[in-house]
């Protein structure tokens, strides 16, 4: 829900119950007022009879008082009230309706017999009165309602514009673009603070961006140079003829140390690029394709570990993605199912539309299949890997929402890449 | 034939102008972009190897360089940026090959080499060695004058030897040259193993000398026993 249509909508209710108490109250009041006028006018004709009988000891209904309507019925039997006021409908002859009244009623004696003595005194007047008085209300009323509420909103639209504005820069913002995030001076203190510390954010986040971005370049220049440098000379020493047996094995295991420190650097190198989201060049990639081509890259290693080969690559996977990310991607679950498959082992691989699958006969795993993904965490103790393979596939899957699933039954270790569950509906 | 190398890193401009002096190529060293940008201006080079981040400027703009004042120079970049952008960005511009830090020397020759062949010969070129002879245009092989087929990786295997004779040439150098990076997560080098085997029961069958020798704890070596 908008914030304005919430606001607006809070007001509202406030406002109506604010206009339903003040005409109730209004109403009550009124009718008390005109109620309390006319019971003293009764209380003033009451002692205008009263007067007449101590007077006339006798009543005649000669109409004395004109606008009133005075019945007196003999009784026999004395209710236990002296006073009473009531509201009563008498019948109008002349209009065919029943007339508003309001009686009073009292016990009185005339001569030596007791009467019911009502007094009624007519209310059209007042009704009349009453209506009017509440019709101009509700009219007036409303209309300051309506007005009242259309105002706010226009007031809240134009007050929470800078806002809405703001909110719709942040939404454009691109992390990785060297522009800065473009907030206008506000009016308003708060809006105005508010993108003030935004921009600040804003500058902060694409400096570290940046920083991050330089650093990692950098670091990859200054350690992959002194490695190369390790590598040539290395080689240059191997060229020397006169190394003994023993020296050769030294120099083969310096060698092999700053291949492998190399390739770690590039590995963590590039899952914190995956994790900086650097590859924005995503494309429509087809994951049959490329996982029908990385097969026949395999193909000697296939052919080197006998493996039993089952290839169902029909249809075409289609995943909007960096292309050297799904090559990445698609290369080591690769090479990690041929790795770890027994030799004369089975690999299968296929694809659907959604979903593209490796499986590789093997031993189960000794450790907790959650940690697999992890970095650094490596099943068997194979000095060669470097366990960075499959977090570089999970965290590729990460950024591109794929979903990567792990499983083992009867004797198959499976890596599952399925499309985002958001373009399932 | 000469070669130009712009790199600032001393050391490995040094070993890299070494080994390809060995090779027969006449060598001179740029550590700087105003060195590099002067000798380029001053001289004709066959090939130009040349690193990205230099003192004083980028490796870039030497590229671009190159191609307005001498089309004709082969030019190979060697950087530590790996990303893809920046090898498509140097290929853009004009340069022949991008090779990535840290690089195996033999690769470097072999590259260079085939560089050279391409960029004279068209493609079109023979390699011969005693007995051995390769017609790179058409990827056949004759030993003695009899055709000796190949399959696609011991052909390259082949040529990465004859691109390197008498070079101690290691297993994990072969195994890149003939797989790239991407296959170092895969143990190769039993499969190195099984090629040149592979590669040197084919030879020997046609009646080579048997030129393959195995180095013990580190590779191999072609060239004469």
């Amino acid at each position: 829900m908008k914030l304005l249509t919430k606001a607006s909508g809070i007001y509202l209710l406030f406002l109506l119950s604010l206009y339903l108490i003040t005409a109730l109250a209004f109403y009550w009041i009124t009718r008390v007022v005109i109620y309390d006028e006319v019971e003293s006018r009764l209380q003033v004709e009451k002692r205008d009879f009263e007067a007449y009988i101590q007077l006339h000891q006798a009543w005649s209904s000669s109409c004395y008082f004109v606008e009133n309507k005075i019945e007196v019925i003999p009784v026999t039997f004395k209710e236990p009230i002296t006073e009473m006021y009531k509201d009563t409908l008498i019948y109008n002859r002349y209009e065919d309706q029943d007339d508003p009244f309001r009686q009073i009623t009292f016990y009185t004696k005339i001569g030596n017999a007791d009467y019911k003595v009502s007094i009624r005194k007519s209310l059209i007047q007042t009704y009349k009165l009453i209506e009017v008085i509440t019709f101009v209300m509700v009219t007036f009323l409303s209309l300051l309602l309506i007005l009242m509420y259309w105002f706010q909103r226009r007031l809240s639209g134009n007050l929470w514009k800078p806002f809405y504005n703001t909110l719709s820069k942040i939404k454009q913002f691109d992390l990785t673009s060297v522009t800065p995030i473009d907030l206008k001076k506000e009016e308003v203190d708060e809006f105005d603070e508010l993108n003030q510390v935004l921009k600040r954010m804003a500058e902060k986040m694409q400096h570290d961006y940046r920083s991050l971005k330089e650093f990692t370049e950098n670091a990859s220049h200054e350690i992959q140079t002194p490695l190369a440098l390790i590598n040539v000379r290395v080689e240059q020493l191997l060229q020397s003829s006169s190394l003994s047996q023993q020296q050769t094995y030294w120099i083969d295991e310096i060698y092999q140390a700053s291949r492998r420190m190399s390739r770690l650097h590039q590995g963590l190198l590039l899952l914190t690029k995956i994790e900086n989201h650097q590859f924005r060049d995503a494309e429509e990639v087809n994951l049959t394709d490329l996982a029908r081509n990385k097969v026949l890259d395999f193909e000697e290693f296939l052919v080197m570990r006998q493996l039993t080969v089952d290839v169902d690559l029909k249809e075409p996977f289609l995943v909007n993605i960096s292309p050297a990310l799904a090559d990445s991607l698609v290369n080591n679950l690769l090479s990690n199912a041929i790795k770890y498959s027994k030799p004369e082992g089975i690999l299968r691989i296929f694809t659907h539309a959604r979903q593209l699958c490796i499986y590789n006969s093997g031993e189960p795993l000794k450790n907790d299949p959650e940690k697999l993904f992890d970095r650094f965490k490596k099943d068997s103790d194979g000095s060669e890997s470097l366990g960075l393979g499959l977090a570089i596939v999970k965290q590729i899957c990460e950024n591109y929402q794929l979903q990567l699933q792990y499983t083992y039954s009867y004797g198959m270790h499976c890596f599952c890449v399925s499309a985002p569950v958001s373009e399932l509906s | 034939m000469k070669i130009l190398i712009i790199e600032d890193e001393k050391g490995l401009s040094e070993s890299i102008s070494d080994y390809l002096t060995k090779e027969g190529f006449v060598c001179e060293v740029a550590s700087n972009y105003w060195e590099a940008e002067e000798k380029v201006n001053l001289y004709y080079y066959e090939c130009v190897v040349v690193d990205l981040m230099l003192p004083g400027g980028d490796g870039y703009d030497i590229v671009g360089m190159l191609k307005k004042i001498a089309v004709t120079t082969g030019i190979i970049i060697i950087s530590a940026r790996n990303a893809l952008e920046d090898k498509i960005k140097g290929l853009e511009l004009g340069s022949d090959d991008y090779l990535t830090k840290p690089f195996h020397l033999s690769e470097l020759n072999a590259r260079i080499k085939s560089l050279i062949r391409r960029r004279h010969f068209g493609g079109n070129t023979e390699i011969t060695y005693h007995e051995i002879r390769v017609q790179t245009q058409s990827r056949k092989v004759f030993v003695k004058e009899e055709e000796t087929p190949l399959s696609r990786k011991e052909y390259d295997l082949l040529l990465y030897f004859l691109s390197n004779v008498d070079v101690a040439l290691t297993k994990s150098s072969i195994a890149e040259h003939l797989w790239g990076d991407n296959i170092d997560t895969v143990d190769s080098l039993d499969i190195v193993y099984s090629h040149i085997k592979n590669l040197r029961r084919k030879l020997l069958e046609k009646g080579s000398t048997d030129y393959i020798q195995s180095i013990y704890g580190i590779g191999y070596k072609f060239g004469t026993p």
